[in-house]
């Protein structure tokens, strides 16, 4: 079924990183180029839609021509070519849809529109090449925090996600409160690594067995509270403290969900992806709690936890083995579920 | 050899296909249909109706800007696309000179008036001389008020074209002075026109980079706008 001659380009704009890939077949990396804007946007502490879409159309071409140029292929050798259409920004969306609508019509191969959140879960997928479903997917990212199950390649249920706040934008929040750079994820991991996870107890909310809903804004809201007593009272915080604290509630919450869905769906696997995936707290924690569970742990490196066209690509190429195509009328989708289909 | 032409800087969705001495076909729709799900179909079908092969088009112009930002950079990544896929030359023009190809006569003024948000309008001035567009005025951002009271008192008569001067046709025909009003079917903008100054502009050699072409915006994103009067008055 593999089909290892195969070429997907594959394209992702829907927050801040531009990104063009060349895949061989379903697992095979050929380039996977990411041109980042997160240094524009740190001086206003969080993506800027409008500005994010500039760069986006700005950096378009050049990060598709260099992805092929990485992968040592021209386009007409390209079989098929992959876009994120949603979840995402919509205005950033729509340059990596209207890029790659514009490719697939001249080069006459057919469109595959990519649900990003699948994405970052088949980002797996290529750095494990061994991985097959089923599985359970803890999806841990800036926009979302959710529990999948994995039947097989084009088969995903819901089993939970998060009510209010997604467990990344919790981070980037409490880490603007406390004075860190965007983005805050990777800061309050760095600076938790110096602090006492246990100096202060922050709730973990919904953390009752068979929840499989997340909630991170009282989480959130009682970080900030003991930020502002503190200054009230003029005590001097011990930051350090507070985010190894704060780290800790939200991990422990996460882990427990996400090892309580791998029993109830009666498996033995559990896959971390999205952007906080890269948080090595919650990677070595997990991976800790899953050998004691006796549950096999899989997690991206670095590279593939961020967004990234190559598992865009990926899942792209599973699609298409089902037939699973676009046509030219594909729109970006902002809001876009994990379990929608069009 | 035909080129491919494309608006989608207002809520009007335009394609054309033109040569240097013929327009041969022009697809204009204001219908509130969304860029980014027609402009595609709407380029596909009318190179089936034409009859004409994607690889038989010679080259692609497109209107970027001023106009809608969503717009301009749908119509912008849609034409790069193509251009790079195709290996066809491109070659960006401005929307605001394109609305003036809607009245190519001596001694009248054209005003195009694009919608810039808040009561505001990005706008120019042409006029036309031995068959030649001269701007005027270059672009700006003013209100739309002031460019009405600014055009009762030109030296000729001025025709208010784009779609502020569609939205206010009304405000436009009571003006008075030299104010002319547009007629409703050459008010927008359309692609033919951005095909011809498209076709001029490649007479003269001239062609942009796919690479590096971007819209026209003529303004800064507004979190740009706020971040330096927060930051760049505490440095004064
Ligand atoms: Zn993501």
């Amino acid at each position: 079924m593999e089909d290892k001659a195969c070429l997907t380009l594959a394209i992702e704009s829907s927050c801040d990183e531009t990104s063009a890939a060349v895949l061989s077949g379903g697992r095979i990396i050929l380039s996977n180029v990411i041109s980042t804007q997160i240094p524009v946007h740190q001086k206003f502490g969080g993506v800027v839609p409008e500005i994010a879409s500039r760069k986006h159309i700005a950096n378009i071409m050049p990060v598709i021509d260099e992805a092929l140029r990485q992968a040592q292929v021209s386009l007409t050798d390209i079989n098929q070519i992959g876009v994120t259409y949603g979840p995402g920004l919509v205005g950033a969306l729509l340059v990596g849809v209207s890029a790659a609508k514009a490719l697939a019509f001249s080069l006459d191969i057919p469109l595959i529109g990519v649900n990003h959140l699948e994405g970052h879960i088949f980002a797996n997928f290529l750095a494990h090449p061994e991985l097959k479903p089923p599985f359970v997917a803890l999806v841990v990212s800036g926009g979302h925090t959710s529990l999948v199950h994995v039947k097989d390649y084009n088969t995903f249920y819901l089993i939970g996600q998060t009510r209010d706040d997604a467990a990344g934008e919790a981070f980037d929040k409490v880490a603007r409160v406390m004075g860190l750079p965007y983005p805050g994820g990777p800061q309050i991991d760095k600076l938790a690594k110096l602090g006492n996870a246990d100096a202060i107890a922050f709730p973990q909310a919904l953390s009752g067995k068979g929840n499989f809903e997340f909630s991170f804004s009282g989480l959130k809201s009682a970080v900030l509270n003991y930020l502002h007593n503190a200054e009230q009272k003029g005590e001097i915080v011990n930051k350090a403290d507070v985010a190894a604290s704060f780290q800790k509630a939200v991990i422990a919450v996460l882990i427990d969900k996400a090892l309580q869905a791998v029993e109830k769906a009666g498996l033995t696997k559990l896959v971390l992806a999205g952007g906080v995936a890269a948080n090595s707290a919650l990677e070595k924690q997990l991976k800790a709690s899953t050998e004691a569970a006796g549950v096999e742990f899989y997690y991206p490196n670095m590279i593939l936890c961020t967004d990234n066209a190559a598992m865009i690509g990926c899942r792209a190429y599973y699609q298409s083995l089902m037939g699973d195509f676009a046509n030219l009328y594909l729109n970006a989708i902002p809001n876009l579920k994990l379990t929608d289909k069009e | 050899m035909p080129i491919l032409a494309l608006d989608t800087s207002t809520l009007v969705s335009s394609v054309a296909i033109a040569s240097p001495e013929k327009l041969i076909a022009e697809l204009i729709l204001q219908t509130k249909l969304t860029h980014s799900e027609v402009l595609m179909p709407h380029i596909e079908q009318i190179l089936a109706m034409t009859k004409i092969k994607k690889t038989d088009l010679t080259g692609i112009a497109v209107s970027i800007g001023p106009g809608s930002f969503t717009g301009l950079r749908i119509g912008l990544a849609a034409a790069k696309g193509m251009a790079y896929a195709l290996k066809l030359p491109i070659v960006g023009v401005s929307t605001l000179a394109a609305l003036a190809y809607h009245y190519p006569m001596p001694n009248i003024y054209i005003a195009p008036l694009l919608d810039a948000q808040k009561g505001n309008v990005y706008m120019a001035l042409y006029r036309w001389e031995n068959g030649i567009l001269q701007e005027v005025q270059a672009p700006v951002v003013k209100s739309f008020d002031m460019v009405l009271q600014d055009g009762q008192v030109l030296d000729l008569p001025v025709v208010f074209v784009g779609d502020t001067a569609q939205k206010q046709a009304l405000a436009i025909a009571e003006a008075g002075g030299n104010v002319v009003p547009a007629m409703p079917q050459l008010v927008m903008p359309r692609a033919a026109n951005v095909a011809m100054l498209g076709l001029s502009e490649f007479a003269k050699g001239k062609t942009d980079h796919v690479m590096q072409l971007e819209p026209v915006y003529i303004r800064r994103s507004e979190a740009e706008v706020l971040w330096e009067r927060r930051n760049g008055k505490s440095e004064e």
